[in-house]
Formats: C-alpha cells, structure tokens, sequence
C-alpha cells in the first residue's frame, strides 16, 4: 500500500470514528469497526478487543475472525497471556515472537501456534486512570511492528477509548461500569443471533456473523439490535 | 377463594423465592379441586412426591408409586391430560389396582397433568376433588399452561445441583451462547429453553455444557420441536 493510499485511508477511519461518535452509537459496533480498522489499515493478520467484565475478566467482544482458535487463544490470553499482562500492568506489551517466552503462557503460546499467530502487540485501552481493556493485534510473522502502525494502533485505541468514555461522564463510575457491563450482555445477544443464523441460513458461525453484520449496515442499525431482533424471530436472514 | 385468578396463580408459580414444596398449591387455589400433589418420575427424574396441598393429595400420589398405574402414570406416557370428573360412575378403567385402592379416600374426581420438558418426562400434577367435578375447557388449558412453568421449575431445580458448567470461561460461555442460538431456531423456543434444553442434555449425558454445545454448533446433535401436551384441545 503505498503512503498517500494509506494516508488517506486512517484518515477515513478517524472520520468514520468520529462520525460514529458524534451520531451516538453502540460501543460493540464501535469496536468491531476499531478491529476491522485496524486489520484493514495496519501490518496485521488478525485483530481482537477484551473488554473487563464487572468482576475484572476479561472478555473477547470484538474480533476480525470468528475463527474459533482465535478467539480461544485471546480468551486463553486473558486468562494468562500478553492481553493480560497489558490489561493490569496498563501498559504496551510487545512479543515480536510468541516462541521466546512461552513458557511464561504455555496454554497461550501452543494456541496462538496453532492459529499461525507468531507475535502479538497488545495496547491498553485506557484513559488516566480508567483502563476498560485491551486492543491486540496479531500477526502471522514474527518481528516487531513497524512505529508507523504502532502510532497509529495507539492512535485508533485512544480515540475509541475516550469516546466510550466520554459517552457517560467519566466522574460517574457506575455508569460506566453499567454500560461496559451492558456492552458485554449485548455480546450474549450476539452470540445467540450468530446461532440462530448459523441454524436457519445454513451457514458457518462466521458467514452468519457477516450476514449479521451486513444487515445491521446497510440498515443502519446496531449489532445488538439486529440480533435482539434475531433471537425475538421478528427477524430472519 | 374465587378471586384467586390464573394470573394470580401464575404469578405465585413464577416467583423465583416460591419454595418447591409448595408448588402444588397455586393449583387447588385456582381451580374447583379438593387438593393437588406433584411428583416426578419417569426416565429423567426420580420418583418423588415434592409437593402437596394435604395428606390425602399425598397417597393418592404413593399409590400409584406403589402399584405402577394410575392417572399420572398414563398422562405421562400419553403426553395427555387425563380427565376423571367423575369416579363413582366409571366401572372399567386402566387402572383397576387404584381405583380399588383409593375407594377408602372418597375421590369422586381425578385429573393428571403431565410434566413435559420437549421430549423430557418430568413427572405429572394429579387433582381430586372429593365430589363430582368437570374442567372447563379454558381451566384445562390454564392448567397445561400452568404445569409447564412447573416442567420448568423442577428442571432448573434438579439441574442446579450440577457442576455442569465445570469449566465456566468466557469462551465456553461463548460456544454456549451460540448453541442456545441454534437451538433456539430448532425447537422455535425462547432463548431460556433452549438454554435448559441444552442443560438437560448435558446433565442426562453427565457431560460439561460446553461439549453438547460444541456437538451442537458442529452439527453433530439437533433437537426436533415436540407437540406440547393437550395441543389438540387448544
């Protein structure tokens, strides 16, 4: 992709972002934009965001692949892996090669493997004090991110978190917790939709997934509506 | 006692702190009967009375432990109510052990409600009342209604005591929502149901949750959608 092309393409995120912000919006389809962002402008092969619940786990929410090993293995990494680590540390956690070090996340490691993931780069979704998850993008080779996609990952995660964030007063903790809680109930929704199509349509959990998220754009929708809507059967695609 | 609705009852079933114990009540409150009793039996739950409004309620479940036959025992098998209203004229049942054994207790009717969870046989609701009595068409139906809240509740209840959840992680859950999802489709049934449905199996396989949901999503085990009991008299 050559500079100007790419250029003109984060600035086109940062406008989608902006725009979805100031329209109001569902934090699930602000996420899956921000991983599809990221997967689509940046020197990544897969993206994926966890989100701590009210009891502190962390949560996969969002994701480029519904290919179950990811998701396993980002699931694994909240448990104990470089996710983890750069949800409690609050800080960048960069491994150029999953091999070196496995043995600190053994469950990790032989998963990320088995996906073909050979290094990872996780960033704090944060604001001050406030860190409601991790951004982690993955990749197929081993080596570290170039700067250029560093500042700009930083760059994505930072906006999508002070606009989740601003969205209710950040004074009002509660309210926060509430709505990150409710994000995360949503994903219940979403999950049983994804089945309910997967059922009636015949198709992969994955395929069901874009169908899901077709429908929700170009009916302009959110996620959790559309699959409210699903489970309810007031629905069918 | 007549201003005690169905939605009274239905309110007092649905109440999530309602002890089991006292489950069969809402039904003699609600409907023209002496008593009631509710018990489980069958293939998915032991035999056990666990609820009933007084102690005749209570033989007139005993006996038909006792002597394997009876009006719950046939609404069970048939996935039908059974309707007596009227003991003292009816000479040739299938059930000629009982109906000599309940003499002494001076039922004049009976009526058997069974238990269903989809093709789950939970056990059955048995009413009497000592004289004489019919169900009107609409307290039948309030009554299926009403015993399938109750299906519910002793499903739950005997589910609760698993560990089936084992493994409780985010990703299992995950898999398991989208199961729910599949089986939703499959019987038609709200997402709840299909969530016990799903728990049922597991716990009749005696296997964590997330293996049935795993089986589900990759297509190895479905679930077909039952006829719900007494749909021919809706």
């Amino acid at each position: 992709m050559n500079e100007i092309s790419r250029s003109e393409q984060l600035f086109d995120a940062f406008t989608t972002l902006a725009d979805t912000l100031v329209a109001g919006y569902d934090v699930l389809d602000l996420l899956q934009t921000l991983v599809e962002n990221c997967h689509d402008l940046l020197d990544v092969d897969s993206a994926g965001i966890l989100l701590a619940n009210a009891t502190d786990e962390l949560e996969v929410v969002a994701s480029t692949s519904e290919a179950t090993t990811l998701v396993e293995m980002m699931q694994l990494d909240a448990d104990a892996g470089p996710c983890l680590e750069c949800f409690r540390t609050r800080a960048v956690v960069s491994v150029p090669d999953i091999d070196i070090g496995s043995s600190r996340w053994p469950n990790f490691s032989a998963t990320a493997r088995a996906a073909g993931i050979r290094s990872v780069y996780a960033i704090p979704l944060r604001l001050r004090e406030t860190t409601i998850g991790t951004l982690n993008l993955m990749r197929n080779t081993c080596g570290e991110l170039n700067p250029h996609d560093i500042r700009a990952a930083q760059a994505l995660a930072d906006v999508a978190t002070v606009g989740i964030l601003q969205e209710r007063s950040i004074r009002d903790a509660s309210r926060l917790r509430d709505q990150l809680q409710e994000a995360l109930s949503s994903r219940i929704v979403i999950e049983q939709a994804k089945g309910v199509v997967a059922e009636t349509a015949n198709v992969s959990v994955e395929a069901a997934f874009a169908l899901i998220r077709q429908h929700a754009r170009s009916h302009q929708s959110t996620l959790s509506g559309v699959a409210r809507q699903l489970v309810s059967r007031d629905l069918r695609l | 006692m007549s201003n005690y609705s169905f939605q009274t009852a239905s309110d007092a079933l649905s109440d999530s702190r309602a002890l089991i114990s006292e489950l069969a009540h809402p039904f003699a409150r609600f409907l023209p009967i002496s008593g009631a009793s509710i018990s489980t039996f069958g293939s998915f739950l032991g035999a056990e009375t666990i609820s009933a409004t007084d102690a005749r309620a209570g033989r007139v479940d005993e006996l038909q432990f006792d002597l394997g036959e009876g009006p719950c025992w046939d609404a069970l098998m048939k996935r039908q109510p059974v309707l007596e209203p009227d003991l003292t004229t009816r000479s040739s049942v299938s059930w000629p052990a009982f109906l000599i054994a309940i003499r002494k207790e001076e039922i004049g009717a009976i009526f058997a409600f069974p238990l269903l969870f989809g093709p789950l046989q939970l056990g059955a609701i048995d009413l009497y009342s000592v004289v004489p009595v019919s169900l009107a068409p609409e307290q039948q139906r309030q009554t299926l209604v009403l015993s399938a809240i109750v299906s519910r509740i002793l499903l739950r209840h005997a589910i609760s005591g698993d560990d089936l959840s084992g493994d409780t992680s985010a990703y299992s859950r995950r898999l398991i929502h989208q199961a729910t999802g599949m089986v939703l489709a499959q019987l038609g049934s709200t997402a709840e149901d299909a969530h016990l449905t799903i728990q049922a199996r597991a716990h009749s396989e005696n296997r964590p949750m997330r293996e049935v949901a795993l089986d589900v999503i990759e297509r190895r085990i479905r679930f077909d959608p039952l006829a719900e009991p007494g749909e021919t008299i809706l």
